[in-house]
């Protein structure tokens, strides 16, 4: 694969909650139009990973990083994230899409839910309406929530909490999906859907994957990396 | 030995429920009784003719409305000055502070909150002093002062709700607005605000209770027996705690002492009505952030 392929660089990560590593030299590249999975057992830190790859572990007290995460910009520079301002933070948030194991949907109701990001972005109505539906109708939402879309999100079922999650990253065209656990609260039948639906997002985009269901990983991925303990095992 | 020991910590919790609730209960039946015979509309405008009293063409001398029109103006004075500082201050500290600053803000707050009222009283009177020596011989201790020294005796309430409440919000919650490009502020506004109103504004309510119930503060920074209803906010004024105060310390008979529980009861009105109005308010705030 060449190298101008990778969309995301990690470079000797570690991560510090007080003054514990819970990431130890962590190195993974994910290149564009392919599928990255992340594996290994509970309480290794794929969570925080991601949550660093979106400076979103800023937000937790006492936690602390070290090393470089480099994204590809645009111009095809390299952008260190862990040197962006706290002005250029939505932006980046915008670009890596991460969705969460658990949903953690707004108190608000559905539709305002996957509107909300484009309406951060001034989107005239017109065009949040077919963005909302277009992006329900991918995560196979649509037909369940199309007549209660004013109905509060919280009265959803978890695994429908969790495809409205996936949409409401989905609106934003995200160069970079991040997806922790994505099918976790899906029967067999949805997550097969979505995990079809991964595998057409991976050709235009770049995808990783937190999973801990081997047979998903074989399936889906191009790359898979290892996580044990605090540090990263294999490639 | 264990079904044991938690039926009596049952018993024990619901003791301490029950004896809460009859000392609430007692005392409003207390004052019930005591207080209904003598309201009167004799009791609020005296001799005067109560409808002219109202649209403020006749003075009252010898009631009670100038001291509810005082109660009333000097609580929401207070809170209004209180408000924005209080909620502005809680948003910094839960949100913008750092963790050094946030511990010495904080432990200044609960001094403050650990203040007695009459030293927070004296200061205002100070500064009405200090005002009146330097700025304009036109300020004494009145309506503004009073309003003012009550604000900073509210103000850690509302701090400390406002902090406490934008902290509750779970971190999910807040890093979900967050992930998906809300910058900072946004993130404040569309998320964590709608989230935590509820708990901000339960902390105005305990404020407006506060500012309602203090005596100590109010005698020394401008109210006084008789005044009548204050013209501005320089003007002396009248209000329900300092005439309870004063006819329980200095009643001659049993029916100026009956009076005092008149407004006792009328005070217990105004403060059930601001209350019912916050939460209205409240309920009506929590609705429209939702629906946003």
């Amino acid at each position: 694969m060449a190298e101008d392929n990778i969309k995301m660089a990690i470079k000797d990560l570690d991560v510090y909650y007080y003054e514990r590593l819970v990431l130890k030299k962590v190195n993974m590249v994910f290149r564009n139009r392919e599928l990255t999975a992340i594996v290994g057992p509970s309480g290794c830190g794929k969570s925080t990973l991601l949550m660093a790859l979106t400076r979103l572990l800023d937000t937790v007290p006492h936690a602390r990083v070290e090393g470089s995460v480099e994204l590809r910009s645009n111009d095809q520079g390299w952008l260190n994230v862990f040197r962006l301002g706290e002005t250029d933070l939505p932006s980046l948030r915008r670009r890596v899409g991460l969705i969460f194991q658990h949903p953690n949907v707004l108190n608000t109701s559905i539709f305002k839910n996957v509107a909300f990001p484009l309406r951060l972005l001034g989107l005239s109505r017109q065009e949040i309406d077919s963005n909302v539906r277009a992006a329900l109708i991918d995560v196979f939402l649509w037909d369940e929530v199309r007549d209660r879309l004013d109905s509060p999100a919280s009265e959803l079922s978890g695994g429908q909490q969790q495809r409205l999650c996936l949409a409401r990253t989905l609106v934003l065209q995200p160069e970079i999906l991040l997806l922790d656990e994505p099918t976790s609260f899906l029967d067999e039948d949805l997550a097969g859907k979505i995990e079809n639906l991964l595998i057409r997002l991976k050709e235009e985009r770049t995808v990783v994957v937190v999973s801990h269901y081997n047979d998903q990983v074989l399936r889906l991925s191009d790359r898979v990396y290892r996580l044990a303990g605090n540090q990263q095992e294999s490639n | 030995m264990k079904l044991l020991s938690h039926r009596v910590l049952l018993a024990f919790f619901w003791l301490t429920g029950f004896l809460t609730l009859a000392s609430v209960g007692s005392l409003l039946i207390f004052l019930f009784v005591k207080g209904v015979p003598s309201l009167s509309l004799q009791l609020i405008f005296g001799g005067a003719d109560p409808f002219r009293a109202l649209l403020l063409r006749e003075r009252v001398f010898d009631g009670l409305f100038p001291a509810i029109v005082g109660t009333t103006a000097v609580v929401v004075l207070s809170v209004s000055w209180a408000i924005p500082v209080g909620i502005a201050a809680g948003i910094y500290l839960a949100e913008f502070s750092g963790q050094n600053l946030k511990k010495i803000f904080n432990f200044s707050f609960d001094i403050l909150a650990a203040t007695p009222s009459i030293v927070i009283g004296l200061f205002g009177l100070t500064v009405a002093i200090f005002l009146h020596q330097h700025f304009s011989d036109r300020i004494y201790p009145c309506l503004l002062t009073s309003s003012v020294a009550l604000a900073v005796l509210v103000l850690p309430y509302i701090v400390r709700t406002t902090q406490l409440s934008i902290d509750a919000v779970p971190h999910s919650m807040r890093a979900a607005g967050l992930s998906l490009g809300a910058s900072k502020l946004q993130n404040l506004y569309h998320v964590l605000l709608p989230s935590s109103l509820s708990g901000i504004l339960s902390g105005v309510i305990l404020a407006l209770g506060r500012a309602a119930e203090d005596t100590a503060v109010i005698m020394l920074t401008g109210v006084v027996a008789t005044a009548g209803i204050p013209g501005s906010l320089l003007a002396k004024y009248e209000a329900l705690p300092f005439y309870i105060y004063y006819i329980s310390s200095q009643y001659t008979d049993q029916k100026e002492l009956m009076t005092g529980f008149g407004a006792a009861l009328i005070l217990l009105t105004i403060c059930a009505s601001l209350f019912v109005a916050a939460h209205l308010l409240k309920n009506l705030l929590v609705h429209r952030l939702r629906k946003k």
